[in-house]
C-alpha cells in the first residue's frame, strides 16, 4: 500500500516532467497578442519591452 | 490424586531458616527457590534443604507479572514460577531489568524479560552459534541467521523470588554477550569457560498481558530497545524500491525524449550588426512551423572583447501572436601575468514554451558597442527537449528515500546509542564490567 502510494506519487512527478519538457514549461518569453502586420514593413515600430520588464545591456 | 494434564504438580518442604511453608512448582527441576515467608534462599536438592542465602540482604520488589501468573504461551499453559532482578553498570550508570522463569511440566522452561517495558520471550538453546570476532564487531552465527555484536557486560543478579532451574544467589555475576537481528537477540551468559546461550524474541507487552490476563496495561516501553524492530523499516525500504524503479522510467523518459524529438531547424540565416545605422531592428524571411513544440531561437555571434545584445520575438503571421525573449552575449579574453583567460561566450539559446504551429517570422533588434561591425547568425529549432524537467524530477524523486529512510535511521542511530558501538558509548569495554 505504502509503496503503491509512492509510486503514484513518483509517477505524477515523472508526469509532470514530461508535460514540462514538451510544453517548454521551462522556457521563457512575453506573449503579445494581436501585433500589426504592418510591423513587418515597418520592425522599428514594434516595441518588445511593452510586453515585459525593459532589458539592460550592460557589457564592459 | 492425579493433576489434570498442564496443571503444575506440587510438592513442599519447611523452610530451613523459618520452618514456613515452602511450595515447589518445578519439582526436580528446581534448584533454588525462595522461602516465601522469610525470603531465605533455599536449595531443595538438598536433603536437609540448605540456606543458599539469608533473607537480610534482600529489598523488596514486586512483580509486574505475579508469581503463580497462569497463561496460554505458544500454545501451552505456562505458569510463572520466579523473578529475578540484574542489573549491568555502563560509564557507572547502572541498568536493571527483570527476568521471570515460566514453567511448563511438559515443555520445561521458557523466560520473559523486562526492560523499561521492552519484553523479550527467552529461550535456551542448545545448538553453538558460530562466533566470529574477525572483524571489530564480531557476530554470532545461528541457525542461518547472522547476528550483530551489541553489547559485552557484566550482570549482577540483585534480587530473586520463587523458583529457578539453576542455582541462583544474590550478587551472582555473569559476563554477557548480547548478538542482535532484530526481532531476535543471542545472548551469552557465563565464564569465560562456561556459557549458556539463548535466543530472546522481541515481544510487544500487550501479547503478554494478553496471554497471562494481566490487568490494565502494559507500561509503554521506554527508549528503542537492542533487539526492537524497526517501526519505521517498511516504510524506508519501499521509499527505497520506489526511487530504484521510478528512477529507471526517468532514465527511459529521459532517453526516449532525446531520441525522439524532432529537433528540426526551421530557419537559419546570417547577419551583420552595423552600429549607427538609423534602424537597427529587422523582421526574417517567413517560415513554417509543422508542428506544435518547443522552440529555440540560436544566436551564434563573432564576439571580440565585446558583447552583442538581442530582443527578439517570434511572432505567428495568422494570429499575430508574438513571443518575445532576449539575449545577451559577450566574450571577453587576454593574457594575464603570463596566463590566457576567456570570459563569457560567442553561442546562446533563447528557449520558449510550447508554441503552436503555423507561419512565422522574427523581429530582431540587436544592440552593441558603437564602431563595432559584428556577424552572427540566427537559427530557429522546433521541438528542442530540455534537460531541467528532468533534473527537477530527480531531486524530487531522491525525496522519497529521504522522507521514508530518515525516521528510520534516526530510529537506528538510537538503538545502537545503546550499544558498546554507539557514539554515547565508552570504547573500553572494561568499563562495562566495571
Amino acid at each position: 500500500m505504502r509503496l503503491a502510494i509512492l509510486m503514484l506519487l513518483g509517477l505524477t512527478v515523472l508526469g509532470t516532467a514530461r508535460t514540462a519538457d514538451v510544453r517548454g514549461w521551462m522556457g521563457r518569453s512575453n506573449t503579445v497578442r494581436n501585433v500589426p502586420r504592418s510591423v513587418r514593413d515597418n520592425p522599428g515600430a514594434y516595441r518588445a519591452l511593452y510586453a515585459g520588464n525593459p532589458r539592460y545591456f550592460g557589457g564592459k | 490424586m492425579v493433576n489434570a494434564p498442564g496443571t503444575p504438580r506440587t510438592r513442599g518442604f519447611n523452610c530451613a531458616n523459618c520452618g514456613g511453608a515452602v511450595e515447589l512448582r518445578a519439582l526436580a527441576h528446581t534448584r533454588s527457590v525462595t522461602c516465601t515467608t522469610c525470603g531465605s534462599l533455599l536449595d531443595p536438592r538438598d536433603p536437609n534443604v540448605v540456606i543458599l542465602q539469608e533473607a537480610a540482604r534482600r529489598e523488596s520488589i514486586t512483580p509486574t507479572i505475579p508469581l503463580g501468573t497462569r497463561g496460554t504461551w505458544h500454545g501451552q499453559p505456562y505458569e510463572v514460577i520466579g523473578f529475578q532482578r540484574r542489573s549491568i553498570t555502563v560509564d557507572g550508570t547502572q541498568y536493571s531489568w527483570d527476568e521471570y522463569v515460566l514453567f511448563n511440566p511438559f515443555r520445561g522452561f521458557r523466560y520473559l524479560t523486562d526492560y523499561q517495558g521492552h519484553w523479550n520471550d527467552v529461550r535456551t538453546i542448545r545448538e553453538l552459534p558460530v562466533v566470529d570476532t574477525r572483524s571489530n564487531r564480531p557476530t554470532a552465527t545461528h541457525d542461518n541467521r547472522k547476528y550483530t555484536h551489541f553489547q559485552h557486560a557484566q550482570a549482577t543478579t540483585d534480587f530473586v523470588i520463587g523458583e529457578f532451574p539453576w542455582r541462583v544467589t544474590l550478587g551472582d555475576q555473569v559476563v554477557t554477550d548480547d548478538f542482535v537481528e532484530p526481532p531476535y537477540m543471542l545472548s551469552s551468559e557465563g565464564t569465560e569457560q562456561e556459557r549458556t546461550w539463548s535466543l530472546g524474541t522481541y515481544t510487544p507487552g500487550e501479547t503478554i498481558w494478553k496471554a497471562f490476563g494481566l490487568p490494565g496495561a502494559p507500561p509503554e516501553p521506554v527508549g528503542v530497545f537492542a533487539n526492537q524492530p524497526n517501526p519505521y523499516k517498511k516504510g524506508a525500504n519501499a521509499g527505497c524500491t520506489a526511487f530504484f524503479v521510478l528512477f529507471g522510467l526517468l532514465v527511459a523518459l529521459f532517453l526516449l525524449r532525446m531520441i525522439t524529438a524532432d529537433r528540426e531547424r526551421v530557419f537559419s540565416s546570417s547577419y551583420t550588426y552595423q552600429p549607427g545605422a538609423p534602424e537597427a531592428s529587422f523582421v526574417t524571411a517567413p517560415f513554417t512551423l509543422s508542428d506544435d513544440g518547443t522552440i529555440s531561437i540560436e544566436i551564434d555571434a563573432n564576439v571580440s572583447n565585446n558583447w552583442l545584445g538581442f530582443d527578439v520575438a517570434l511572432i505567428n503571421i495568422g494570429t499575430g501572436t508574438a513571443y518575445n525573449t532576449d539575449k545577451e552575449l559577450e566574450f571577453y579574453f587576454g593574457t594575464e601575468g603570463g596566463e590566457s583567460w576567456t570570459e563569457g561566450s560567442r553561442s546562446g539559446s533563447m528557449f520558449l514554451p510550447s508554441v503552436p504551429a503555423g507561419e512565422y517570422y522574427l523581429r530582431v533588434e540587436p544592440e552593441g558597442p558603437a564602431g563595432i561591425a559584428t556577424g552572427y547568425t540566427l537559427r530557429v529549432v522546433r521541438d528542442v527537449p530540455s534537460k531541467l524537467p528532468y533534473a527537477i524530477a530527480l531531486v524530487c524523486l531522491l525525496f522519497l528515500p529521504f522522507l521514508t529512510g530518515w525516521r528510520s535511521g534516526w530510529f537506528e542511530q538510537k538503538r545502537q546509542a545503546e550499544s558498546d558501538y554507539g557514539s554515547s558509548s565508552s570504547d573500553d569495554d572494561d568499563d562495562d564490567e566495571d
